[in-house]
């Protein structure tokens, strides 16, 4: 299902073309990923579990996977205003604490065991649970499952990984574009110094 | 009134020696807030020769410095002080529907700038349903025009809904994801607009740098291209002597014994991150914080005479919250499309803008060019497909095969929908917080659901494989709302409050309904009308 579309992308290649205040917050969060300051030890596997099914990376190389745990972790230790909360849901921090525990709590009634054990088939049975808004677990009592899914899980993980250049690669993005901009407009054309996508 | 000659350069106030008022000296106009409706009225009564302070939360944006071409990297753009939110469709708030700093919203809006047609201010005269507004299109026509010249607004020679008119200014080319809009509607026979009205010109105005089609517009605009507040009317306003005061969040209104306001209370964050609280004595007040922090402010400034909040006495502060309809729907497509370059604001339909006894409701919804950028795609197929891992990550890499269309659509005004002030949660400041509640109705599900329909319909005849749909809300207006008598409004035309003679709300609140058209440029209209009134008043 996955394919390499555009083998010869390297956006961060780009990064001379960029200006510095852009260049500066991307090159930082390539660079200075956070420590884990806020999960303990049972957390972070749940989280780093998480992670790994909703953006699986073991199509990549090591060196060029996308550390996205450590960033929620860093959220979560200094909650930064978000705009808004929902009246049914508990602050970003606390939402993260008990859907870590509903899934091990799911996993548990579903399989036995906790969510980081069980092979990745069992996970993502857990996870179209949570999905579908009726997982069975007592944190789910109070959580409500499906936004926690949407607005907490999907949209954190899946905007910390395509926040990151490598990510970009991967999808034919161009990236930061000032001060240089975009010349080639019609027919989806690439400009001179980017990736062509590889036909199937 | 003299041509207004606004166009200056992007961000040169930064540098610029800017009048300053001590709080304890009475001013005429203390304004809070520096958005569409807040720039105008700072600019226009600056140039009549009133004694102006305008208050704003935020800071000002050195486009060079604070803005970044980066979706992660601009949460300093949005207001993102809690709110709480509730109701069957609870709205999301920061991010795209509220600004913060100067310039507010017009900082990170897409650009859209379409008036309302004629019939959106006789909505219960011809359809039985919301409100009329106190006033005619005619009667905002001229200010219209003004706005259109100095923001300035873009489109074609005769721009063919609602009230026939051209715009100054030539558009920008469409880029690929564009194009796609137009080619859709054009196949179908739907009349289609190519380019505008979209505050980007083509070209150089004044000192203002030509767009290099980056796309990152909804980050803003490093470029300094787009029109925004900071960039057309407020450099005009200091250059006129007005103060903006950053770092200033207000808190209160306070109450003289004859019942008018004195001024402004507000907290200012100092330059050593200390937080003090102030009181700009002011002859007038004109509250511009939007439609959540505008209620909020007077539901917050309570007295013996208003102990429901101020200028309350209707008891509607805070009702008939509307979000505007936004659906965004996507088409894949077997070319390569690059959604990414370009503004995304670009082409439009009103076709379908108005009442069509066909539909199952009534008013309608337009047809406007919107590109997500990638984690925007991201959200937006995870919550359509209900997908995640290797799904995901497959959809996504078909992402510069997208092209996507918004429906904008009119959100009717219901008094459920509603601002309160939350009993018990409070902000970092310790001012308690807006609880907004929010519900569709048949009605609007009905237009959102037709408006899906029409984009698809549009995307397939473009040459779409396959479309996809995930609503999505924008622009929030009403809770403040103008009419004819003080029974049924908080505001006169004039956007007077019918309650303390020397208090103004010129913003989003005062919309008694939105139409199918993005609010900022009639809000600078009824903020430009405003001045003009009190201009005249004045006897100048």
């Amino acid at each position: 299902m996955l394919r390499d579309r555009y083998p010869d992308s390297d956006i961060l290649a780009q990064r001379g073309h960029w200006d510095d205040a852009t260049r500066q917050v991307i090159l930082d969060r390539v660079h200075n990923v956070p420590p884990f300051r806020h999960f303990d030890a049972r957390q972070r596997d749940t989280l780093e579990a998480l992670c790994d099914r909703i953006v699986p990376q073991h199509h990549r190389p090591l060196s060029r996977r996308i550390p996205i745990a450590p960033w929620i972790d860093a959220r979560c230790h200094e909650p930064a205003a978000e705009g808004f909360q929902y009246d049914d849901m508990p602050p970003n921090a606390i939402a993260w604490e008990r859907g870590l525990a509903g899934l091990d709590q799911t996993a548990s009634a579903l399989f036995g065991a906790a969510f980081a054990e069980l092979p990745p088939d069992e996970q993502d049975s857990v996870l179209r649970a949570v999905r579908d808004g009726h997982p069975p677990g007592r944190e789910w009592q109070r959580l409500p499952a499906r936004r926690w899914w949407i607005h907490v899980a999907i949209q954190e993980i899946t905007g910390t990984y395509y926040a990151h250049p490598y990510a970009w690669d991967e999808i034919g993005f161009g990236g930061p574009a000032y001060p240089r901009g975009y010349a080639a407009l019609n027919n989806g054309a690439p400009e001179p110094w980017e990736a062509r996508e590889r036909a199937p | 009134m003299k041509q207004l000659h606004v166009h200056l350069s992007s961000n040169w106030v930064l540098d610029a020696a800017m009048r300053e008022y001590s709080p304890r000296e009475t001013v005429d106009f203390c304004i809070i807030g520096t958005g569409a409706g807040g720039g105008v009225l700072t600019q226009r009564l600056a140039r009549f020769g009133f004694t102006v302070v305008a208050l704003e939360a935020g800071n000002w944006h050195d486009s060079e410095s604070d803005m970044v071409s980066d979706e992660a990297g601009s949460a300093r753009l949005y207001w993102n002080d809690l709110r709480i939110t509730g109701g069957t469709d609870p709205l999301e708030f920061g991010a795209n529907n509220s600004g913060r700093g100067v310039g507010g919203g017009t900082i990170h809006y897409a650009g859209f700038c379409p008036r309302l047609h004629p019939s959106d201010f006789q909505v219960r005269t011809l359809d039985g349903v919301a409100a009329d507004w106190p006033l005619r299109y005619e009667q905002l026509e001229p200010y219209y025009e003004q706005m259109e010249r100095e923001y300035p607004v873009t489109g074609p020679a005769r721009f063919p809904w609602g009230k026939v008119h051209g715009y100054p200014y030539g558009p920008l080319q469409a880029g690929t994801a564009g194009q796609q809009l137009i080619a859709g509607c054009t196949r179908l026979g739907i009349p289609v607009v190519a380019g505008g009205p979209v505050a980007i010109p083509a070209g150089r105005v004044g000192k203002r740098p030509h767009c290099i089609m980056r796309g990152f517009c909804l980050l803003g605009c490093k470029v300094g291209a787009k029109s925004s507040m900071l960039v057309s009317h407020l450099p005009d306003a200091v250059a006129h002597g007005a103060e903006i005061r950053t770092g200033s969040m207000a808190y209160e209104l306070p109450l003289d014994r004859a019942g008018r306001v004195t001024g402004v209370r507000y907290y200012r964050t100092l330059e050593n991150g200390r937080l003090v609280a102030e009181e700009q004595h002011a002859r007038a007040v004109i509250v511009a914080g939007y439609a959540i922090e505008t209620p909020r402010l007077l539901l917050n400034s309570t007295s013996s005479r208003f102990p429901r909040g101020l200028a309350n006495s209707s008891g509607l502060v805070g009702k008939f919250l509307m979000a505007q309809a936004g659906p965004v729907v996507w088409g894949r497509f077997a070319k390569m499309i690059r959604q990414y370059k370009a503004p995304p604001a670009c082409a439009c339909t009103e076709e379908f803008y108005e009442t069509d006894p066909r539909n199952d409701f009534v008013r309608g919804y337009a047809l406007q060019t919107v590109s997500p950028l990638p984690i925007a795609m991201a959200h937006l197929i995870a919550e359509e497909s209900g997908s995640f891992g290797d799904e995901l990550l497959a959809a996504m890499q078909a992402y510069n095969h997208y092209a996507a269309v918004g429906v904008l659509g009119e959100i009717l005004p219901s008094e459920q929908n509603s601002v309160t002030i939350h009993p018990s949660a409070t902000d970092h400041y310790g001012i308690p917080v807006p609880y907004a509640r929010f519900s569709l109705s048949v009605n609007d599900r009905r237009m959102m659901r037709a408006g899906i329909a029409k984009a698809r319909e549009v995307l397939m005849a473009a040459g779409a494989e396959e479309t996809h749909a995930v609503n999505r809300y924008a622009h929030l207006v009403g809770t403040c709302r103008m009419g004819c008598s003080p029974s049924d409004s908080v505001v006169d035309q004039w956007c007077r409050s019918w309650d303390v003679p020397n208090l103004f709300i010129c913003d989003g609140s005062v919309l008694p309904t939105q139409g199918s058209a993005n609010p900022a440029l009639t809000i600078s209209a009824l903020a430009a009308r405003t001045a003009a009134q009190i201009r005249s008043r004045r006897g100048a």
